[in-house]
Parts: structure tokens; C-alpha cells; sequence
């Protein structure tokens, strides 16, 4: 764990420009640039509020409102899903560069997450202004704002050590087996509907579903995400245990199978 | 910096696994915690682009690596730039090394070409603030000072070496790992990258150079390694090697052609000698007399196609009349596949009559030293009436090849003799 940090450090410089390249490349030629990345979580913010509000009623009082209740767990979800797809493909999208230039290769699926990580950051405005308008009542019942929003930068920071070494694992994996990518298109549907995004885990009824979904690792940080943005709660410490022991531990192992198969991927790829 | 050797390998093996087939690994629980990926599969899923090679490199060494297609070189680039690791053996380089494998690598279509030089210069290994400080340079040495803000999708192929190249001798490398990119780009471009290559030396860095350029690699290397088909044939003298390179190709022409031949008498027999032909007919005559073999043959007597300038060559026609024959002559010529006329002589000529020819009989004509300038040539063989009527001429009838062991030119190779006197003074290289 600590030679995969090591690492990431001695190629920051590296991943930087690139993390860079990756977003300068992205709105190139749009004229709007990187105004897409506020302007699309405002759009989502916009369409599930006339879903949610007019079209659907909300269900459980709980979630309500619900429109942001939803928000408050997309965006997270969208970082990780983009990230792990991205991630998934990158060793073997620059290929050439593994190839051709003797290239560190964890910097690609480190790019990966990080460039999505910066869309996420800036769609953290919106989320922003979600909760602003939240708490005055725009979305029906009024939601507090509370210092709990203090802990989102440690949730980001487990939230990206959890999506770097899941992105690892998976980038290494698809060199050799080219059918991640497609399995994994239909795994993030099933783990987003698996993820309480939706819902919540005491939401469910059935107590075999509810301990059965409990094993999913990202629903402890799902749940904290919720507790920090939505319900305004402090994370208690033994969420906090789990959020982070979860994290550090897809990290390391992430990392150590990508450096078992590290020698392959030149020739693989 | 202490061994003086910038690249030293020992016995250096790399090992493919074959694709195609299903398994990427033994088993999957080797893939996990096995040693070697490799290791468990089976000598049919496997090729050996490299074996058992090893060679060192001195510092400030031009270093060139020859041989055919598929012979390891590139593996072997790839090894010494660190991108595959060897299967087997050892591998040290000494130094920061820099690979021009494949120019502009990584290059981002969508972004300007100032911004792709400041990535692709920290993906060699330079800090922002260096890149931006030697970008000026880097961009006046691409001659693309007024395109370095556009997208480089607007480049030309050309434009985008120039800018790969530009970048890659920029990073300052102590070992230059050069592979065939010095054929893209213009004439201009061209010298300027063999300049660059010259300035290197010049400032002691060593080169490892691969190409089928051999020419270029005369010029340039002061040693060479001999690959064939993953193991060492030689190392040593850059001359020395590429003579052992050329003779080996022109044996391999030799063996190539000796085939042909072999075919092409099987189908012109049958046919031989065929109503005469409207274009060039490669064979013509009233078969008073048939040629029913020609072959030439080395000063042991082995059937031969290819042979060094200065060796014995001895031309075997087999003949037979299709009537008691006395006014006949055996005729031979050799010439260029232009269809210049390098000789030309017949059994008249040398002053040889023909007394009878009533059976079918062996013709050999031996030249003691066949002083042929490198190149292929074509022999015609023919038997005629003294009044010039054909029996039966065969244009073409062999194919061979001359290898010359040093670099002169022409057809001619004859033997050559200097002497200087005065104030003129040389010494044998």
C-alpha cells in the first residue's frame, strides 16, 4: 500500500499533465468547455426534480425530498461509475504508450479516476446550490445545512483511494481478459440498483435483502454520503472504521495485483 | 558509472507466450501467485524471440544491431529501453535512456503541440519548468515554430515525427535507443537526425542503434551484433558483421534462386525449345541440337548460385542432337538484368572447332576467377551453327548471384594493387 502511494508520487508530475490533457481534450472543440461539467449536474438536478416533484410523488418520508435525496448519491455514483469504466479501459486504450515508451503504467488508471474526480469536484457547486435551495424549502420540506458537510472531503479522499485501487484491479484484469468490458457495462447497473443510491438500507422490508445488500462494499460510503449531504448527520466512528478499512484494503490489493501483472502489460496489450 | 559499460547483457532470453490459443496463463492461480506468467505453459505456447544473447556496450559506443526480419531486434530495443523485461537472464543499462521507437507516442490528437511537447517531455522523465525552458529550442529544431499552438490532428505525418524526434533528443539521454525512424520524414529532416545522432557521439553518449539500413549502420556504428532468428551469430566490427550479414543474404538469394532454377528447367524442358515468340523469347532454335540442362557449379563441384567476386565458377551444359552433328559451337554469354553485356564468348571464339557431336554429351566451361562486381546476372547459353543458324538458344537459362566482401562498385572487380610515394602516406584500416 504504501509502494503503490510511492509511486503515485514519484509520477505526480506525470499524472498531473495528464489528468490535465484528459479534461483540456474533453471540451476541446465545445463551445461551452468546461462549463459542461457544472452545466450537466445542473441539468441532471433540473430533470429529476420535475420527475421527482411532479411526475412521481415521493414514497418514504425518509428520502424526502427526494429529488435531492437522489442527487446527493448520483454524484458520488457517477464518479465511480465513469472512473471504473475509464479505468478499465485505459491500459488498454494506450497501448501504444505501454509499447512504445517505457511508460509507468499505474499512472493511466490513476489519470482515469483523478480526471473524473475533477468533474466530480466540479459538480459539487450544483450539489451546493441544491442544498441551498434544499434548505429553503424549494424542494418541499426544508433541509438543514449542517457543519456535518465538513466531512465530504474525507469521504472523497476514501470515496478515490476505493475507486484507484478498484481501477487497478479491473485495468489489469482487462489486458488479459478483454470481456471485462463488456460485463462491466451490466455490473455497474446491477451494483448502482444494489447501492443505496435510491434508497436507503432501512428502507427495505425484507431483513434477507437487507443483510444480503449490506455486503456491498461501497454501501457503508453510500450511506455516509447520505448522513453528510443529505440528513446533515455526523458519520458515527465505527462508519467511519468501515468506510475507511474498505477503502484502504480494495487500495492495497488493487495495487498489488496490478503490480503482480505489471510485466505482462507491454506485451499484452 | 563504474563498469564503463552502459548496456551489459548476459545471456538474455525473452520468451512470448503464443496467441491464439486459449490459456493466457498456466493456470489462473499462477496468474495470481505463480513466479513467471510464462513459466507454466508449454514449449508450443511459447516462442523464443531471444536466446541466450549477450553482448556489452561501452560507453559512448555507437552500438548497431543487424539482422532479418523477425531475427529479435526489436524485442531486443524494447529489453535494452526497459519496456519488456527479459525472460531469463540479465540486463543492465547505465544511464538515462532515451527510445525513439515510435515518435510522438502518445501524442493527444486534440491538444496544441506545445501542450503535447510538455507531456510527451514529462513522460521522458523532464520537469515541467525543464520542458517549458527547452520548448523555444524544441519547436525551432521541428521547424514548427508557428504550428506549435494548433491541434496536432492538423499535423502532417511528417510534422508529427519532426515533433517526436525533436522532443526525444531534448530529454538529454545518456543512451540514444534508436529504432527505423530515421526513414520517415523528408531528406532534410533525414540529415538533420543523422546530425543529431553524429552530435551524440561526438559528446559521448552511447547509441544503441537498430536498422535494416545497413549502409547507415556502417557509417554510424562501431560494432555490431548479429541477430538470427533470436540468437547471436556474431559479434564484433561493424564491417566485419555486415559482410557476414550480406554473404548470408546473398547465400540465402543463392539458395532462392538455385530453387527457381531447378523449376524453371523442369518447365522449360518440356517445353524446350518452343516456336519462336513474338517478344524477347527466352528460348529459340531448330532443336537440331536441345540444351537439356545448364548449371553452374563452385570449385567443388556443388550446384551454386551465389558466389563471392573472385571465385571459381564453372558453367555445366548438358546437350544432346537430334542428329549427327559436326558444324556446331557452344556459346555462352553473361549479362546484367538491365541486359548489358558483361561477356560474351562461344567454343569459336576460342578457338575450339567442333569435330562431331553424335550423342548426348556434358559441356563445362570453368572460369578460374570470376571477378564479378556484386550484383545478379543473367547467363545465356546457346549452340548455333558456325554460321551464327540456332540450334537452340536459351536466354536466361541461370540466375546468380556475386557477393562482393567490400564496398567498390561496377561490374568489374578485378584485383587491385595501391602504391604512394612522396609525400603521400596511407595506413590499412
Amino acid at each position: 500500500m504504501l509502494d503503490g502511494l510511492r509511486d503515485l508520487l514519484r509520477h505526480r508530475a506525470l499524472v498531473g499533465v495528464l489528468v490535465a490533457r484528459e479534461l483540456k481534450a474533453r471540451y476541446r472543440g465545445s463551445v461551452l468547455g468546461f462549463f459542461w461539467s457544472l452545466l450537466n449536474p445542473l441539468l441532471m438536478l433540473a430533470v429529476y426534480t420535475v420527475v421527482f416533484q411532479l411526475i412521481f410523488p415521493a414514497r418514504s418520508p425518509s428520502t424526502s425530498p427526494y429529488a435531492l435525496f437522489l442527487f446527493c448519491g448520483l454524484l458520488p455514483w457517477n464518479w465511480l461509475s465513469a472512473s471504473l469504466t475509464d479505468a478499465s479501459a485505459s491500459l488498454v486504450v494506450h497501448g501504444s504508450l505501454l509499447k512504445k515508451v517505457l511508460f509507468p503504467a499505474e499512472v493511466l488508471p490513476t489519470v482515469a479516476v483523478l480526471a473524473q474526480g475533477v468533474h466530480f469536484l466540479l459538480a459539487l457547486p450544483v450539489l451546493g446550490l441544491g442544498l441551498v435551495l434544499g434548505a429553503a424549502g424549494v424542494f418541499g420540506p426544508a433541509v438543514a445545512m449542517t457543519p456535518a458537510l465538513f466531512q465530504v472531503p474525507l469521504l472523497i479522499v476514501l470515496e478515490g483511494l476505493f475507486l484507484l485501487g478498484a481501477g487497478y484491479f479491473l485495468a489489469g484484469l482487462t489486458v488479459h481478459f478483454r470481456d471485462v468490458k463488456d460485463l462491466l457495462g451490466t455490473g455497474l447497473t446491477l451494483w448502482f440498483f444494489g447501492t443505496p443510491i435510491l434508497y436507503t438500507l432501512p428502507d427495505i422490508s425484507s431483513p434477507f435483502l437487507r443483510s444480503l445488500l449490506a455486503w456491498n462494499p461501497v454501501a457503508p460510503l453510500f450511506a455516509a454520503w447520505h448522513d453528510a449531504l443529505f440528513y446533515g448527520r455526523w458519520v458515527g466512528a465505527g462508519e467511519w472504521a468501515r468506510v475507511a478499512a474498505i477503502s484502504l484494503l480494495v487500495f492495497t490489493l488493487g495495487s498489488l495485483f496490478f503490480a503482480r501483472l505489471r510485466d505482462s502489460y507491454p506485451e499484452a496489450v | 558509472m563504474t563498469t564503463g559499460f552502459a548496456v551489459v547483457a548476459e545471456g538474455v532470453s525473452k520468451r512470448y507466450r503464443r496467441w491464439g490459443r486459449s490459456r493466457a496463463f498456466g493456470t489462473l492461480k499462477s496468474a495470481f501467485l505463480g513466479r513467471g506468467l510464462a513459466e507454466a505453459l508449454g514449449p508450443s505456447e511459447t516462442v523464443d524471440a531471444l536466446w541466450n544473447v549477450s553482448f556489452s556496450v561501452a560507453q559512448g559506443e555507437t552500438f548497431g544491431v543487424i539482422g532479418a526480419n523477425g531475427s529479435g531486434k526489436s524485442t531486443l530495443l524494447k529489453l535494452v529501453a526497459g519496456i519488456f523485461k527479459p525472460t531469463a537472464g540479465r540486463l543492465a543499462v547505465d544511464g538515462k535512456v532515451s527510445a525513439l521507437i515510435e515518435l510522438g507516442a502518445g501524442f493527444h490528437p486534440e491538444i496544441s503541440g506545445r501542450e503535447n511537447v510538455v507531456i510527451n517531455g514529462v513522460m521522458l522523465g523532464l520537469t515541467r519548468k525543464e520542458i517549458e525552458r527547452k520548448l523555444p529550442e524544441i519547436a525551432a529544431y521541428a521547424g514548427l515554430e508557428e504550428f506549435m499552438d494548433q491541434p496536432v490532428k492538423t499535423y502532417s505525418s511528417g510534422m508529427y515525427v519532426r515533433l517526436g524526434f525533436a522532443v526525444a533528443v531534448h530529454v538529454d539521454p545518456d543512451i540514444l535507443v534508436v529504432d527505423e525512424v530515421l526513414a520517415v520524414g523528408d531528406e532534410a529532416f533525414s540529415r538533420r537526425c543523422l546530425d543529431t545522432i553524429g552530435e551524440f557521439r561526438a559528446r559521448g553518449k552511447t547509441i544503441f542503434f537498430v536498422s535494416h539500413a545497413l549502409g547507415l549502420v556502417e557509417e554510424l556504428c562501431d560494432r555490431v551484433l548479429y541477430l538470427e532468428q533470436g540468437r547471436t551469430k556474431g559479434t564484433g566490427e561493424a564491417r566485419e558483421m555486415l559482410a557476414a550479414y550480406r554473404l548470408d543474404v546473398a547465400a540465402g538469394e543463392g539458395e532462392r534462386l538455385k530453387t527457381e532454377h531447378v523449376k524453371d528447367q523442369d518447365e522449360l524442358r518440356e517445353a524446350a525449345p518452343p516456336a519462336p515468340e513474338a517478344e524477347r523469347p527466352r528460348r529459340w532454335g531448330d532443336r537440331s541440337a536441345v540444351i537439356t540442362a545448364c548449371r553452374l557449379l563452385d570449385a567443388s563441384g556443388a550446384e551454386r548460385y551465389s558466389f563471392r567476386s573472385g571465385e571459381s565458377v564453372t558453367v555445366e551444359i548438358e546437350a544432346s542432337p537430334s542428329r549427327p552433328l559436326t558444324d556446331f559451337v557452344f556459346g555462352m554469354g553473361v549479362y546484367t538484368p538491365e541486359d548489358v553485356c558483361v561477356h560474351g564468348s562461344n567454343t569459336e571464339t576460342d578457338g575450339l572447332n567442333g569435330e562431331r557431336f553424335d550423342a548426348p554429351g556434358t559441356a563445362r566451361l570453368t572460369l578460374p576467377r570470376c571477378d564479378l562486381g556484386a550484383g545478379t546476372y543473367l547467363l545465356d547459353v546457346a549452340i548455333h551453327s558456325r554460321r551464327g543458324t540456332p540450334y537452340d538458344y536459351w536466354r536466361g537459362a541461370c540466375r546468380f548471384h556475386v557477393e562482393s566482401p567490400t564496398r567498390d562498385a561496377g561490374l568489374w572487380r578485378p584485383e587491385r594493387n595501391w602504391a604512394f610515394s612522396g609525400g603521400l602516406r596511407l595506413s590499412r584500416s
